[in-house]
């Protein structure tokens, strides 16, 4: 992996957010932090409504009207985020982040030229200067992503699923961002589409020396393309590390827990684990560790205390009772925690 | 695109087909006939009359004066007008129609131009004090009674204020003297305004043709100028003073027309940007860091006019059928006075002629938005 003594792409310190709604005030995401090297992909995941799409978006600053960032810092390249000025944050999108939505498909403007909508991006950053470069920027792009440039001016209606998904990846390419998130890209495409555009994203990612965060719900899917993963639950980071090590060895029982609940194609067969109980209400949490309704192994310490954890271990998990290391390889490694 | 010109002309010609059948029948249904006009003369002896009937082709069975009537209008023969002999009815619509459809076309034009305006300007910012004063104007002026509003605007701004004139095409004593026609400058005025849309479309056409990003900025200054230097060259000839009248003329109708139907088409906005700006592709417009401005008028409002679009129909039948009320109170020399002073001296010809024309105006402003529409939505295809 990338050693971290390079200073960070994204340093995401703290990072709190609360929606308000009707029946009161939903801690959506709660002292989060991460860090992210250049050309490093980091995976999000964990069920619906953990805070993963929460988190990529208070990095655009996309929220709604109803969201609050109540605490946390994001520095990109050193700069918070946060503390910029409208302005200045509309210069940072798509130059500085960019995003490949969830709901890929619909991110294209029905009424506008596929390439349109992307010369518009580099238009407003000022990445080319006339029309034409502008069209060989999209053409270029279009190329890279695996589709032919003579579709530029096609529009959005006359693309299928996996061709949209592909321009909606060039689009995020086109101003060279020191960033791209994407959140669920492929979760409306069919098996085979989503695998070979995945494969051309982790490409690109790698040539470009890209950051990567790439959120999904699904664990196997992220461990494909991402360097790191992260474990959402309930709002909170609850384990990080490599993405090998998470896979040989979970540390939180949550994190097993989501591994056993998809099939893998590798390795023994075993039978598949579903997860009992419901992730908790958000608007009135629960005390301690947020998972310990659900978990076999919690005690009295977990209902009282979050386990609280440095930042700065390579793999770690927030829990009172990490599991021991489960061997599939070497056998040599020791439970930490 | 041809074919489907073709296929809606079809579908045009058996609409009109139904419309002149309509109107027969209609106009057969009603007491008197063509001959009545001339024959109610008390003093004409019975065979006077039968023989004012039988020069009409009255004395005829039903189907055959039908027959007649049909290819008489099918070859563009409406005959001679009653009230106004010896002139053929076509001639006196040829004068009245532009008169009405400028009004009404410019009318509805504003109107939808302002409540477009301001209903994404109410949608983007909710909340603020247009909101309220503009929904509640809006609908206020909306459900006003037609006649009552035009004669408060006439009272207001001809009457108390003395700004504008109270009704009327032109004012004869700035026409005394003049040696040009009134049809004469309207046409000419007619022919300044579509000359000026046509260049400004162009000019939208070129600039998005051309090669350097940033040269958009550049069509607002090049419209505007054409758009001052119209006035300039009228005003330098010998027959600006009488356009300005005809101008001053028009202003208080479109403005009335505007204020009473511009709620319309900006609720219809607001609810409309209301669904598009919760549409992915605003996020994402917003996400690649697009000016405000360019999200929402490029991205929300743009996707937003779609269904505001199809109203226009609507708008534009509305104006036709308005016309009768907003001429007689306005005495505006249009299609809406000609069809009522006709109905009321029994002027048949003119009549039949004025609902023929109304009804082919109003098929022409469906297919107008139709093809707009297909322009505006590519997911539309000629079918």
């Amino acid at each position: 992996m990338t050693t971290s003594t390079h200073t960070p792409v994204l340093q995401v310190i703290d990072l709190s957010l609360r929606y308000q709604t009707r029946q009161g005030e939903v801690q959506a995401v709660e002292g989060v932090s991460f860090e992210l090297q250049q050309g490093q992909s980091l995976g999000l995941v964990g069920e619906s409504g953990c805070g993963k799409t929460s988190v990529a978006t208070s990095l655009m600053r996309l929220l709604p009207e109803n969201a609050r960032l109540t605490r946390g810092q994001v520095r990109l390249n050193g700069t918070d985020l946060l503390e910029l000025d409208d302005e200045e944050m509309r210069s940072y999108r798509w130059r500085r982040i960019a995003m490949v939505f969830q709901a890929a498909m619909n991110s294209l403007d029905p009424v506008h030229r596929v390439g349109q909508q992307i010369i518009e991006a580099i238009e407003a950053h000022g990445m080319e200067t006339t029309v034409s470069d502008a069209r060989e920027r999209v053409a270029r792009l279009f190329r890279m992503v695996g589709l032919d440039p003579q579709l530029m001016d096609r529009y959005p209606h006359e693309f299928s699923g996996g061709m949209r998904q592909r321009a909606v990846i060039a689009m995020a390419l086109s101003c060279d961002p020191d960033l791209i998130i994407a959140d669920e890209p492929t979760t409306a495409l069919d098996v085979i589409v989503q695998d070979r555009i995945l494969r051309e994203l982790k490409l690109v990612q790698q040539e470009l020396r890209m950051g990567m965060i790439y959120i999904s719900h699904d664990i196997g899917v992220v461990a494909e393309v991402t360097d790191r993963i992260g474990v959402m639950y309930a709002g909170r980071l609850v384990e990080l590390g490599d993405t090998a090590d998470v896979f040989r060895s979970p540390m939180h029982p949550y994190t097993a827990a989501l591994m056993s609940s998809f099939p893998s194609v590798h390795g023994e067969r075993l039978p598949l684990q579903g997860l009992a109980g419901e992730p908790p209400n958000l608007i009135d949490p629960p005390s301690g560790c947020p998972f310990h309704p659900r978990c076999q192994y919690a005690d009295e310490v977990c209902r009282t205390e979050f386990p609280e954890r440095s930042i700065h271990e390579d793999h770690w998990a927030a829990c009172w009772h990490p599991l021991e290391v489960t061997v599939t390889g070497d056998g040599s490694r020791d439970g930490c925690g | 695109m041809t074919g489907y010109l073709a296929k809606r002309a079809g579908q045009m010609a058996l609409t009109l087909f139904l419309i002149v059948t309509l109107t027969f029948f209609l106009v057969q249904a009603q007491p008197g006939d063509y001959a009545t006009f001339y024959a109610l003369n008390p003093d004409l002896p019975a065979e006077v009359r039968a023989q004012i009937k039988e020069s009409f082709g009255l004395d005829k069975p039903l189907w055959q004066q039908y027959l007649v009537h049909m290819k008489n209008t099918f070859t563009g023969n409406f005959g001679v007008s009653f009230g106004h002999f010896p002139r053929p009815v076509l001639d006196v619509l040829a004068e009245r129609l532009p008169r009405t459809a400028v009004l009404f076309l410019t009318a509805t034009a504003v109107s939808f131009y302002v409540g477009f305006f301001l209903g994404k300007a109410i949608a983007w910012r909710r909340g603020g004090v247009l909101e309220y004063a503009a929904t509640i104007s809006g609908a206020t002026l909306f459900t006003a009674f037609t006649p009552a509003f035009g004669l408060m605007m006439i009272w207001i701004f001809a009457f108390k204020l003395g700004w504008l004139p109270v009704g009327k095409f032109l004012d004869p004593l700035v026409w005394r003297g003049a040696e040009v026609s009134a049809n004469h400058v309207f046409s000419y005025m007619l022919v300044t305004g579509a000359a000026f849309i046509a260049f400004a479309f162009l000019v939208l056409f070129f600039f998005r043709r051309s090669g350097r990003i940033g040269s958009a900025p550049l069509v607002r200054p090049v419209i505007a100028v054409a758009a001052l230097a119209i006035p300039v060259a009228w005003a330098f000839s010998d027959i600006g003073y009488l356009a300005l009248d005809i101008l001053r003329h028009m202003i208080l109708p479109i403005v009335t027309l505007t204020l009473i139907s511009f709620a319309g088409t900006m609720l219809l906005t607001r609810n409309s940007m209301l669904e598009t700006m919760r549409e992915d592709y605003v996020m994402a417009a917003r996400a690649k860091g697009l000016p405000e401005k360019v999200v929402r008028d490029r991205h929300a409002a743009r996707n937003a006019l779609l269904p505001v679009v199809t109203s226009l129909v609507y708008s534009l039948i509305f104006a036709i059928d308005g016309s009768v009320i907003i001429e007689g109170v306005f005495s505006w020399p249009g299609m809406g006075m000609t069809l009522l002073d006709a109905v009321r001296s029994e002027d048949l010809p003119l009549v039949m002629g004025s609902m023929v024309f109304i009804g082919l105006f109003s098929l022409l402003a469906h297919v107008i938005v139709d093809v707009l529409y297909v322009y505006l939505d590519p997911r539309i295809r000629y079918q």
